[in-house]
């Protein structure tokens, strides 16, 4: 499909090896899970430290994007970042705790700022 | 606009109650098209500005595109796809590469239960379960979150499946759109849609927010991922999870067995 091969680019067979390994290495996790949901009250409190552990490990994922940025957002600084986030989160308490209008409010303050920069 | 937020609301309530009722029975198929519909969404929109990112990616290391869009179908978690594509174009060992992703994918099983245990049905075969795991990432979790308690119990696993199968087509596509459009973008416009992610996931946690051990999870999460990061930057998501959704939960939890 696309001619540009990096120098060490597996070749042949080793490419359906590479996926396999990848898929299996991913879907093992999702897998367990289906086997855990049938054995978990959907009433336990479980489910509550459940929640709690993806809450706050993608809580952890945005701090990492804003404090520790990587690829081009790594351009933009700090400032402007928590700036943006703030008018958001200023819109969604504001504004009717509605979040799409508060993303929105948050990318086009960010744009802006971008563009002031 | 506040009497249909009203009435949306008694719908929420009135859909959970059911949940209790309807949790046995075989599922109705004709969900699959609503969900895959709702991949044309707020949450759809801010996937598909990751998928050109990853695009973005693949061109600047120099990989090919055809394995980028294998990754999609074959992975289908957008962190898991980065490190393997990044492993890959260094030539690292496959166990090491498979160990790697591996790691970065242990999130998607708390991510799993927690959708399936409001979707799935007793009295069915296992397999569209297994499906619906497949398509199960971050993304889909907060649309679950977000838009699920519209559907009926009865319908929640086809619409998983339909959303998750539209999802994977547009990201391949978007993949695709990444790849070619990287470097024609003006730098502000090409930076705001990486920060459509992080604005997204904060707004979306914040706004599904109900219970006070969700706004501890949310702020102990904000504060102890950045400390994570720097004392062990291959676990640190999984660590703030575990810590900060640990200390949450016992913090918030509703006192005592009686009360649970």
């Amino acid at each position: 499909m696309s001619g540009m091969h990096a120098a060490s680019w597996p070749g042949g067979g080793m490419w359906i090896t590479v996926l396999a390994a990848g898929l299996a290495a991913t879907y093992v996790w999702r897998w367990l899970g289906v086997l855990l949901v049938k054995r978990i009250d959907p009433r336990s409190p479980a489910l509550l430290l459940v929640r709690a552990v993806a809450t706050a490990l993608v809580a952890a994922l945005v701090a990492r994007m804003v404090f520790f940025p990587s690829g081009l957002l790594a351009q933009t600084s700090l400032a402007t970042r928590l700036a943006a986030l703030g008018c958001g989160l200023a819109m969604w308490r504001l504004g009717g705790r509605k979040v799409e209008p508060s993303v929105a409010v948050t990318v086009a303050v960010f744009f802006i700022l971008q563009l002031l920069s | 606009m506040s009497a249909e937020h009203e009435q949306g609301v008694r719908e929420g309530e009135a859909a959970r109650e059911e949940d209790f009722e309807e949790r046995r029975g075989p599922y109705d198929w004709s969900w699959l098209i609503m969900g895959a519909r709702k991949a044309a969404s707020l949450p759809g929109l801010v996937m598909a500005m990751s998928f050109i990112g990853f695009g973005a990616l693949l061109h600047s290391m120099n990989l090919p595109l055809a394995f980028g869009v294998v990754t999609d179908v074959f992975v289908w978690a957008l962190p898991g796809q980065v490190v393997m594509t990044d492993n890959v174009s260094r030539g690292l060992p496959l166990l090491v590469t498979a160990f790697a992703v591996s790691l970065t994918a242990v999130r998607l099983l708390p991510m799993v239960v927690l959708v399936l245990s409001r979707a799935r049905r007793e009295g069915n075969a296992r397999w569209p379960e297994y499906i619906a795991a497949y398509f199960i990432a971050a993304t889909i979790w907060v649309m679950a979150e977000m838009f699920m308690g519209q559907v009926p119990r009865r319908g929640r696993v086809p619409w998983l499946i339909g959303l998750g199968c539209a999802l994977i087509s547009a990201m391949s596509l978007f993949t695709i759109a990444g790849f070619y459009l990287t470097g024609m973008m003006p730098k502000p416009l090409a930076v705001t849609l990486v920060f459509f992610t992080p604005s997204f996931f904060l707004l979306a946690l914040v706004g599904g927010a109900g219970p006070r051990m969700d706004w501890l999870a949310i702020a102990l999460g904000l504060v102890i991922g950045p400390l994570t990061h720097l004392y062990w930057p291959r676990l640190d998501l999984l660590a703030a999870g575990i810590i900060g959704g640990g200390a949450a939960f016992a913090l918030a939890r509703p006192a005592g067995r009686s009360t649970a």
